[in-house]
């Protein structure tokens, strides 16, 4: 009843499809990780209007689910008049809500880094830009590291997601593929098989970078 | 959209409803899993890690969505048949405990040696520097992360509608294939889903200056 | 939140109401042949109508559309979207034309500008090979599936008020009712004959359809946006009865549902 014959036969397809799934999840965490730094610092920030236009961020691209982020990026906003393709709706829409959740990762971290450190640097007289990117980035990418990578897990997954503005990746080829052949429990194992392959590389690239980073 | 509202205002409640409480099932049981997972990594025989990583990467490596239909559809196959919001609750603990497990390993490896050792070398048993040291430093670096994982937990659960889970995702499918309508289905979900993770992230926020208070009095 | 909230309800609004306005003016007919093209979108998971094979877009729409495109003069575009997106692009102008198979109902054609009826969309059962029905009236206590929100489903109700009960589940995609079929969680399914034909066809091992199907005769359509494309309905309409009448119709139903059927050549009461 099982059949492996229907695996072999659309694997090549379904890894065809796996190209988009690599695309935007590689951009968007790339994007994810860059504005969510510049989020969490605006969390952080003395300044009071910095703190709210973080808390809005997260609280917007956190709470509304990607679909409708989706769905809003490319068929609502063509109604005021911004009009992109789908990949790149796909990808910035991906990254900025990545970047949600990965700004408050960072947080968590920073938050777990001894404020002794902060004050011993001011004491000395460095500056709030080399406390940054010497001291407590550093320091809060090795802490977080295990939840980024689960992030970044999460994110391959998520971007099944844009199969809403009509691209093809690995679930929606994987879901077309059943629907053709009627046998959906080989494909979607198939399916799982891949995203497994790709999320492995990442865990196991975390693994070494935090073997890497351990002190 | 009221005539909508009044048609589908009920089946919408419950959808509501069922959403919360898959979720917080799911979220509760994943959690308790997870952290007997992370405690038997940390404390137990050495042979169990090799089992343990590999379900944690297995579990974390593949889609929800595959997991929940090979568990629904795939398990009459061989034996396991169960009904549709057990099998979802089942799916959701599985699939969270995988997540929280990671999330709770990190926060334990950011725990400063030195106050394990202390603590040990001051004769502790190990129950009371989990408890009194361990979990309460673990939580301080953990805590947004786990939130983070439950609010994505809110959004797994529409995937509780393949499995016919009468949920939110659901009913508004229900109500766009039936009338045509999408943007009010859109927007129902939007407000929905804002406003419930809102809730939980402010839950999260005061949870996190009780766990973070005796380090913000310092500064 | 409620400054974010009117934000939001003031976005959506926005879009209704330039929706509304521009609806009317256009002449969409004029627009596709001008351009030389017409993009279709359809979910490719309704075999034997929309369907990919190795990554290839196959089916009696394609088929069909093919030669309505020829009779347009006009080079079609196919495009693969989930129903989730299919309706909000047809509104912000993504594409032309749903291509998809949806069932008339009075409802939905107050909203969308329906086609000519181009398949039968009847209601039938189906089963596992061997399974417990030999007429659809022994359905009777049993527990059958079906694509909920559906046409079919409301048909499916009749039907069990009619005979005295039937266990009904709603699922998101009919593609999942099968496969609750073959847990045996369900007796049967209830579709629409074409797409119970060709899954009986497709897996002669597994499944068998309960026939006659149940149903009053209803019917598959294919949707464009209101006023604006009235001329395009018309030009497809037209097209449509051309290719019933020099016998084009029935050589694509014999090749996609194993069977020929007449369709009506007016828009049928809904």
């Amino acid at each position: 009843m099982f059949s492996f014959q229907t695996i072999f036969d659309n694997l090549p397809v379904l890894i065809g499809a796996a190209r988009y799934t690599l695309l935007i999840s590689v951009l968007g965490c790339a994007q994810g990780l860059l504005v969510g730094a510049v989020v969490c610092a605006g969390a952080l920030s003395r300044r009071v209007w910095l703190r709210r236009a973080a808390a809005l961020y997260v609280s917007f691209f956190r709470g509304v689910p990607l679909l409708i982020q989706l769905l809003v990026a490319f068929y609502l906003l063509p109604v005021i008049g911004i009009n992109v393709p789908a990949l790149v709706a796909a990808v910035l829409t991906v990254g900025l809500c990545a970047a949600a959740y990965l700004s408050e990762v960072l947080r968590g971290a920073l938050n777990a880094i001894p404020r002794g450190q902060a004050e011993a640097a001011a004491a000395i007289g460095m500056a709030p830009r080399d406390l940054w990117l010497r001291i407590l980035l550093p320091q809060a990418l090795k802490i977080g590291l295990p939840a980024i990578i689960n992030e970044l897990i999460l994110l391959v997954k998520a971007s099944s997601l844009v199969t809403v503005v009509g691209i093809v990746e690995i679930t929606r080829m994987s879901q077309s593929i059943a629907s053709a052949t009627y046998r959906p429990l080989e494909i979607y194992l198939a399916a799982a098989f891949l995203y497994l392959a790709i999320n492995l590389v990442i865990a196991q690239a975390g693994r070494l970078l935090e073997r890497r980073l351990a002190y | 959209m009221p005539d909508l509202l009044h048609r589908y205002g009920p089946d919408l409640l419950t959808g509501f409803g069922m959403t919360l409480f898959t979720w917080a099932l799911g979220t509760l049981l994943g959690f308790a899993l997870g952290f007997a997972i992370e405690l038997l990594r940390r404390f137990g025989p050495k042979r169990l890690a090799w089992p343990i990583r590999a379900y944690v990467e297995f579990i974390r490596g593949t889609p929800f969505l595959v997991q929940l239909f090979v568990l629904y559809y795939g398990g009459p196959l061989i034996g396991l048949r169960l009904d549709a919001l057990p099998a979802g609750v089942l799916g959701l603990t599985i699939y969270g405990s995988a997540y929280f497990t990671e999330i709770l390993r990190a926060g334990f490896d950011a725990v400063p040696k030195g106050q394990i050792e202390a603590a040990r070398a001051m004769g502790f048993t190990d129950g009371v520097i989990v408890r009194r040291i361990m979990v309460p430093v673990m939580m301080v670096s953990a805590l947004p992360a786990l939130v983070n994982f439950a609010i994505i937990l809110t959004k797994e659960t529409v995937i509780l509608s393949m499995i016919t889970v009468p949920e939110i995702m659901f009913q508004t499918q229900t109500m766009m294939s039936e009338t045509f309508a999408f943007v009010e289905p859109i927007l129902i979900l939007a407000l929905f889903f804002w406003g419930f993770v809102e809730v939980i992230s402010r839950l999260g926020r005061r949870l996190e200056r009780r766990f973070t208070h005796y380090l913000l009095e310092r500064s | 939140m409620t400054f974010q909230t009117s934000l939001k309800s003031a976005l959506f609004g926005l879009s209704a109401l330039t929706l509304a306005a521009t609806g009317a003016l256009a002449d969409q007919l004029a627009d596709i042949k001008a351009a030389g093209k017409i993009v279709a979108a359809t979910e490719m998971h309704y075999a034997p109508f929309d369907m990919l094979e190795n990554g290839e877009y196959v089916g009696f729409d394609r088929d069909l559309f093919d030669e309505i495109a020829k009779e347009l003069g006009v080079t079609p575009e196919y495009q693969d979207l989930p129903w989730t997106s299919i309706l909000p692009g047809l509104e912000v102008k993504k594409f032309d034309f749903v291509l998809a198979p949806v069932t008339m109902t009075a409802e939905r054609a107050e909203r969308y500008a329906f086609t000519l009826p181009i398949s039968d969309a009847t209601v039938a059962f189906v089963q596992r090979k061997g399974g417990p029905l030999s007429t659809p009236e022994d359905a009777k206590g049993k527990t059958v599936g079906t694509q909920k929100g559906t046409a079919q489903e409301i048909q499916l109700q009749a039907f069990s008020d009619k005979i005295g009960g039937i266990t009904i589940k709603g699922y998101g995609t009919p593609d999942e009712a099968y496969a609750d079929l073959m847990t045996g969680r369900l007796d049967a399914v209830a579709g629409s004959a074409p797409l119970l034909n060709y899954l009986a066809k497709t897996r002669p091992a597994d499944f068998a359809v309960v026939n006659p199907p149940f149903g009053k005769p209803t019917y598959f359509a294919f949707v464009a946006r209101k006023g604006e494309g009235d001329t395009l309905i018309a030009a497809i309409n037209e097209a449509i009865k051309k290719i019933e009448d020099d016998g084009r119709m029935k050589a694509l139903q014999e090749k996609w549902f194993g069977a020929a059927t007449e369709l009506p050549q007016e828009m049928p009461q809904l």
